[in-house]
């Protein structure tokens, strides 16, 4: 469906008449990329066409496209019969008059900045109630068709209710609007809901499709992502009706605004909401080039429309947009802190704490006084030194036997001989062992030598670590990682072949923690530090177990600080101790360290406590420092040994350090209350990207720096070259497609399809504009307006060409079939959350409570566990009880690897890329969600429940109640009789099957009354449930 | 109604009434005669470009990436290398993924199973796979895939979808697209996920893998449960038999078609229809589930596993029963292949998995008369190293992911059986013969379903979008019969 065509007297119109030819038949040969172009022809651009004598202006029998294309000859005939693109008769004709008219191109249609023309005039004025109905009434006018007339006041109550709020009118927001015979009824009931919380919870909802909004990681693991702060943030701004530019530059560039908000850096979230992985083996810059692309591709089709995602490999086929200007496009968003591995944990940096509401006044004042505090330590440190050399001269290696635990010490392996043997201990006895052949010497940290180990275990001791699950145990070692993501255990006592029973000290992906085994993985705990230890660097590492059999006993400390940890077994309740050997390097026959130095390996038969393990690490290293003669100790280790020395032996610092400490700990109990926020951070370099061949991340061409499209208006000197300036840009008014890509959007949330109906593609392999001046009209409107999303919806939904009933009649059908003209009222199947809200509304189910953590309502057993990984903390779905189950759908938690399952049926998108347009299908699965689903079933039961108590006892009353609900409006006889003749069956029915009755009334969590015949409930029941599966019920 | 939609809705046409009517049931037939708009709700081709041969697809992805050299790929030579570095001319400076790259060295671990070669073709299997030893003359082996990929992610999406990035349709989309329904009372594409009986390191699949992109979502796998519902909400709610749900729908319908009087909306009627399919759905979904009117034989051939809801050989043996019925591609996803470690501790659990339900599947279509007509296709997303990752001895070794060779086996579908296609180095590590990127692999799958790869396109963003991609792509007619 597109504009009307020329008539014959009319001129030829490029972008009309011309432009689809030539790019539906030629221009795949004949255009913008290079790389697939033909004879080296482009038709896309007069000049080009010109050059080559493609194209005479005036003269189409000089042309030679037109003697081309005319041909009969097979090898000159163009399009070539092997594309198997035919041109026919009438396109023929359109290019020949083109040319004879002088063959005048025009840019895109959409690349042109919105001109403002005069409203149409139209027959009908008495119709029209504001600019938009001019618009539409001209085009039906001239089509030969009438508009509907106005919908009954109960449809267009719940129509608009259901487009401004996502929810169907109250009985008493319907019979105050009803009762209202004054002027002005309607724009008072529509001025009540924008201003309804509900707005702004609607309207993010479709927002969070663009923004790709998810509660998980998406790849792989599919871990949490704490991410919810940004939709509440969307919420608010729709709901203070932010200006969309405003809206625009504190998506894009929150973070990046003079003095940023706390609010404005959530906001950048938006470009943290993309997928990310963190699978063991994959490769960072492969990533970190995949993010980018992605941020880059959700931008432009966001905001201009563009598909830019072409532009990854080659040229744009169609739009011009070359390789080198997408990669010049996404350097704006090149230039992030983030790192390519998320973690697999919640909060993956760069991230803000976003405290609780009174915590705020408080967390702002801390970090001051923490720096005061700081700087008090710090003023003491730089006095201290001269006390600490004092102290160094005199003191002995002794002298710190006492910061040495040696109570349980049940084995110590310096690993610091340097030869042929290794001397250890068991339980203060010592022993040697021959040097293994995989194991070399290399240089120690607090011994001039330390094992190397390759492969190989460095020590086997058979009475050692044989800890049951209930025995406390503690187990330290430096250790030097290298810098890959190799896993290994550096000191375990387990069996492999028996269900990896034992214990170890284990290292993946260069993050330590352990595992003490029952059976992997059912019965086993595992535990493992957050962040990753930096490669090639000595490191201390203890790992404490309490004896408690819980994740939550076995903590990691890393050069003596206690470790966040991920926890990914939780389940151990039975026997861990094995017969195999205690080794150090690897478990008893796999996980085998490579490429690892370990030096000083202690392991205790209690839990050391935490000031023990604190020093642990660093007092070994002071007892090596202090064993050497004074010239012989390095500048490097007396410091390590200083900084030790000031916060355990230095008397003056110890006030001063528990002030800190203290105020330390207030902010982490505030920050730990507090919710997370991901965020933007750009690094302090100007950003940069590099052309990447066919888009391979290792195939880096041209470097190149930020810059938007030749095609688009110039990126403005004064504006930075970073993301804000991109935003900036973005909301110029000289930008042609920024308000009329948002308004194409908001349009079709309201219509159910934009004016441009791809809405995610203004390129020219997008479709045309059905009314390009109600386009413009409505961009620069919005624009002018400054950018008033209220005020656009309002506009819109007081149009007549809104207000019409959606009666389909047959002439409509046929010359109007997909109501692009807007012959008739907006009717489609909603959305997949509105079908579930419109279900708990309508019942009174329904929570309407705004924004928080997500929630997880009903959900069949088996969606997540059968697609997620053991240890992914998203892999058992625990349903929650009470409020939760009715929340809002907006609010039901997002698994990327498995989206909330009823809602994926109604083509909910899976959230791992930026979505436009959903889908809007109509299966038997679809028919099956809304029968069969327990969040289904209870809700008609509730509303049953309700009719019976609250509506007379008769049947019609009854039914108008429930009725009043779920449609709006009442029942005709003949309605009423079907719904009554359903009933009577199926009260028959559970009247003698009184079983079948109780079971029915008990799905869900909800109580059923139990005052109330079951029969009569559960017949009731069947009959809402019927109701709710009306298609006038599941269309707006 | 759009143009595009009609003339897919003629095409439509055209297949029902050169293909006839055992296609698709009469009533369909005749109900797209009496209402054309509501049979537009399927979008589909349903005219091939050459003579298909297969009419189902099987497809059992061993998710992880299952070791070509322990299974299929004989390397005997390897015996002498046992702990001798892999040789540069080998790796030829190649990528490897981070969990090795870091690796001081890379010594080689030779297969420690013994091999044996069998059947016609002579080809050579390991000990681990009793049952493939019976029926390698039914089957084409392919030596020598290859892929681009080196991570799970891409490389699953990769052999999938042909693309590494997500989000592109996978194959059994494109097939539904292609081919359509040939039972309305089932889904056209079926997914089913294996638990494996050893869970030590079970990898990571999502749903993105069956989406169908951006294809109609029609086409998208829908999800076959072994627990629980069979398919998502396909049971009435407890106390409501069969009875009752009729009365509400026919209610519903009535109720329904005074709305269509009223309106009009072409949509309604297809809403109408799909509350019939959705509850003829209801009756035959149960039916292919409920296993008790299989007999013995079939848990003598499948292996009495078949008969434990979620393990291998069960999907297998419903995968016959979905593909009897009229579902054009079936795909079991089995999981645990990723050996990084424990080789001798995981492998031979992940062979009994499959082995017998390999077999019990191809015999019994056989028996049927169906395998001429299904294509089953075995194989992970790619293979694995010949160097040890981490500990070696001659008992037990770890493998990294190797993306530049690996096995997968077809059968039937008008494959050609006895086949052994591809050869490797002596390491395993490289093709020298044959290669079989898997851009041919798709080509050839879809040769098969009796489409042309160049010509079967879907136009998305403006571009004829296809399964293949842009590179150059071959049928690989040594594998068709």
């Amino acid at each position: 469906m597109v504009p009307a065509a020329a008539s014959e007297a009319q001129r030829l119109e490029y972008n009309r008449d011309v432009r689809p030819i030539l790019f539906d038949a030629c221009v795949s040969c004949h255009g913008p990329d290079s790389a697939s172009r033909k004879a080296d022809l482009r038709l896309d651009q007069r000049a080009a066409a010109m050059e080559m004598a493609a194209i005479v202006p005036g003269d189409p029998d000089s042309s030679e496209m037109i003697r081309r294309i005319l041909s009969t000859d097979e090898a000159e005939t163009m399009p070539p019969p092997a594309t198997k693109k035919v041109l026919t008769d009438r396109q023929k004709q359109t290019l020949i008059r083109w040319i004879e008219e002088g063959a005048e191109y025009q840019p895109h249609w959409s690349l042109i900045a919105p001109r403002l023309v005069e409203p149409p005039a139209v027959k009908d004025e008495t119709w029209v109630r504001n600019v938009i109905d001019r618009f539409i009434l001209a085009r039906l006018e001239a089509a030969g068709l009438e508009p509907a007339d106005e919908a009954d006041r109960g449809v267009l109550a719940r129509r608009v209710c259901l487009d401004l709020t996502g929810l169907p009118p109250t009985p008493e927001q319907l019979d105050a609007f009803l009762s209202d015979d004054t002027a002005g009824a309607y724009e008072r009931y529509v001025d009540a809901l924008l201003a309804s919380p509900q707005w702004g919870e609607h309207r993010g909802r479709y927002w969070l499709d663009a923004a790709r909004y998810a509660d998980t990681h998406g790849i792989h693991f599919d871990n949490y992502r704490e991410m919810w702060t940004y939709r509440d943030w969307v919420i608010k701004a729709f709901n203070r009706n932010m200006p969309f530019d405003q809206f625009t530059i504190e998506n894009l560039a929150g973070d990046l605004l003079p003095g940023a908000t706390l609010d404005q850096r959530i906001a950048s979230g938006f470009n943290r909401c993309n997928i990310t992985t963190n699978e063991g083996g994959a490769i960072d810059e492969e990533y970190a080039v995949l993010y980018t692309r992605d941020r880059t591709e959700t931008t432009a089709q966001v905001w201009m429309g563009l598909t830019a995602g072409c532009g990854v490999c080659h040229d744009h086929k169609f739009d011009s947009f070359s390789q080198r200007e997408f990669y010049a496009l996404s350097a704006f968003f090149n230039n992030t802190t983030q790192k390519a591995m998320d973690g697999n944990v919640k909060d993956t940096p760069p991230v803000i704490s976003v405290p609780q509401e009174g915590d705020l006044a408080r967390r702002l004042q801390l970090d001051a006084l923490i720096e005061e505090a700081e700087q008090a330590v710090e003023e003491r440190r730089r006095a201290a030194r001269g006390d600490f050399d004092r102290w160094v001269a005199a003191a002995s290696a002794s002298e710190l036997d006492a910061w040495m635990p040696s109570s349980g010490l049940q084995l110590h392996a310096p690993l610091n001989d340097g030869g042929s043997v290794i001397a250890y201990t068991v339980a203060g006895e010592r022993r040697e062992a021959p040097l293994a052949s995989t194991v070399q010497w290399r240089p120690g940290k607090a011994s001039p030598q330390a094992a190397y180990l390759n492969q190989g275990s460095v020590l086997d001791v058979a009475d050692a670590g044989d800890f049951g699950p209930e025995q406390p145990y503690s187990v330290a070692a430096w250790v030097k990682l290298p810098a890959n993501d190799s896993s290994g255990s550096i000191v375990a006592r387990m069996d492999e072949a028996h269900g990896f029973r034992g214990w170890d000290l284990w290292v993946e992906g260069r993050r330590v923690g352990g595992h003490l085994i029952h059976k992997w993985p059912e019965n086993a705990i595992k535990v493992v530090t957050q962040n990753q230890l930096p490669a090639d660097q000595w490191i201390h590492v203890a790992l404490v177990y309490d004896g408690t059999k819980k994740a939550a006993g076995l903590k990691v400390y890393v050069n003596g600080t206690p470790q966040p940890t991920n926890v990914s077994a939780d389940s151990l309740t039975a026997d861990t101790r094995t017969s195999v050997p205690l080794k150090i390097g690897q478990r008893h026959a796999s996980s085998l360290l490579s490429g690892v130095s370990v030096e000083g390996v202690r392991l205790f038969a209690r839990a050391l406590d935490d000031r023990e393990a604190a020093t642990l690490g660093t007092a070994a290293l002071g007892q090596a420092v202090l064993a050497l003669p004074a010239e012989q100790r390095s500048p490097a280790d007396l410091d390590v040994l200083f900084a030790w020395w000031f916060i355990n032996l230095d008397e003056l610092s110890r006030p001063l350090i528990a002030e800190r400490d203290s105020l330390l700990r207030e902010r982490n109990d505030i920050d730990a209350r507090a919710t997370i926020a991901h965020v933007m951070q750009e690094r302090p370099e100007p950003p940069k990207a590099f052309v990447l061949h066919r888009g391979e991340y290792n195939k880096r061409g041209e470097e190149v720096t930020p810059d938007t499209p030749a095609m688009l208006p110039p990126f403005p000197p004064e504006l930075p070259r970073n993301r804000l300036g991109l935003a900036q840009w973005l909301v110029r008014p000289e930008h042609p497609l920024t308000a009329r890509v948002a308004v194409n959007r908001f349009w079709q949330e309201v219509f159910g399809q934009g004016l441009v109906r791809t809405a995610g593609d203004f390129g020219v392999s997008g479709e045309l504009p059905s009314h390009p001046e109600l386009l413009d009209w409505l961009a620069i409107e919005f624009r002018e307006s400054g950018w008033d999303v209220k005020r656009l919806f309002k506009l819109m939904v007081t149009s007549a060409a809104y207000r019409q009933a959606a009666v389909v009649e047959a002439e409509k059908l046929a010359k109007d079939p997909e109501n692009r003209l807007l012959s008739r009222g907006p009717r489609f199947r909603m959305d997949a959350e509105m079908v579930r809200d419109y279900a708990l509304a309508a019942s009174g189910l329904l929570s309407r409570k705004i924004g928080g953590p997500s929630v997880k309502p009903y959900q069949p057993p088996g969606v997540w566990e059968a697609v997620a990984m053991i240890g992914s903390n998203t892999r058992d779905y625990r349903q929650d009880a009470g409020e939760s189950l009715y929340r809002r759908s907006m609010y039901t938690f997002w698994k990327r690897s498995a989206p909330p399952a009823s809602m994926e049926v109604f083509n909910a998108p899976s959230r791992e890329h930026c979505v436009m347009v959903r889908e809007r299908t109509n299966t038997p699965l679809q028919a099956l969600v809304t029968l069969n689903d327990p969040q289904f079933v209870e809700a008609a039961r509730h509303l049953a429940q309700r009719a019976i108590r609250e509506s007379g006892a008769e049947f019609d009353d009854r039914l108008r109640f429930v009725a009043k609900r779920l449609l709006a409006r009442e029942l005709s006889d003949e309605e009423q009789a079907i719904v009554r003749d359903s009933y009577d069956k199926l009260r028959r029915h559970y009247d003698i099957a009184a079983e079948d009755a109780v079971r029915l009334v008990d799905v869900g969590e909800s109580e059923a009354d139990a005052t109330l015949s079951a029969a009569e409930l559960a017949a009731w029941t069947m009959v809402v449930n019927e109701l709710m599966n009306l298609d006038e019920v599941l269309n707006k | 109604m759009s143009l595009i939609s009609e003339l897919r809705q003629q095409v439509t046409r055209r297949y029902f009434f050169a293909a006839g009517s055992h296609v698709l049931g009469t009533a369909a037939l005749g109900a797209l005669a009496k209402d054309g708009l509501a049979a537009s709700a399927h979008q589909f081709v349903g005219r091939t470009h050459v003579a298909p041969k297969a009419r189902h697809v099987i497809y059992l992805h061993m998710v992880g990436g299952p070791p070509q050299m322990d299974m299929y790929d004989y390397k005997p030579v390897m015996q002498q290398w046992y702990d001798k570095d892999l040789p540069e001319s080998v790796r030829m400076g190649q990528r490897l993924t981070t969990m090795t790259s870091g690796q001081a060295r890379f010594p080689i671990a030779p297969s420690k199973y013994r091999f044996e070669r069998c059947g016609q073709s002579g080809m050579w299997v390991c000990e681990l796979l009793p049952w493939m030893k019976k029926m390698v003359d039914d089957v084409a082996f392919v030596r020598s895939m290859q892929t681009d990929a080196i991570n799970h992610e891409p490389a699953i999406s990769f052999i999938q979808t042909g693309n590494q990035i997500t989000g592109r349709p996978c194959l059994g989309a494109w097939a539904s697209y292609g081919l359509g329904s040939l039972n309305e009372d089932l889904p056209t594409f079926v997914v089913m996920v294996a638990k494996p009986s050893n869970t030590e390191q079970v990898q990571a699949i999502s749903a993105r893998l069956w989406s169908s992109g951006y294809l109609p979502g029609e086409h998208a796998g829908v999800s076959f449960r072994t627990a629980g519902d069979p398919i998502l909400y396909i049971n009435d709610p407890p106390g409501t038999p069969r009875e009752v749900r009729r009365t509400t729908l026919d209610g519903l319908r009535a109720l329904n078609e005074l709305t269509y009087r009223k309106l009009g909306d072409p949509q309604t009627h297809t809403r109408i229809q799909q509350y019939e399919l959705a509850f003829r759905m209801q009756a035959s979904v149960p039916e292919l589930a409920d296993l008790s009117s299989e007999p013995a034989s079939t848990y003598a051939l499948y292996g009495d596993d078949a008969g434990s809801p979620g393990t291998f050989a069960n999907t297998a043996l419903l995968a016959r029963r979905l593909v009897e019925r009229g579902v054009r591609f079936v795909q079991i996803y089995h999981n645990n292949w990723d050996t990084h470690s424990n080789v001798a501790g995981r492998l031979p659990d992940q062979c009994r998995d499959v082995d017998q339900a390999c077999y019990g599947l191809i015999q019994d279509l056989k028996q049927r008369g169906l395998l001429d007509s299904t294509l089953v296709i075995w194989g992970g997303e790619f293979g694995r190293t010949v160097y040890s990752q981490g500990g070696l001895s001659p008992q037990n070794y770890g493998r990294d992911h190797h993306p530049r060779c690996f096995t997968m086996w077809m059968a039937g579908g008008g494959t050609k059986a006895g086949t052994i296609y591809g050869e490797t180095d002596e390491f395993s590590y490289n093709v020298v013969k044959d290669p079989v990127p898997i851009r041919d692999f798709h080509a050839t799958v879809l040769h098969l379903l009796g489409f042309d790869h160049e010509r079967f396109t879907f136009k998305h963003q403006g571009l004829d979008q296809r399964l293949t991609g842009v590179l150059p792509t071959r049928i690989v007619s040594e594998l068709l019969a």
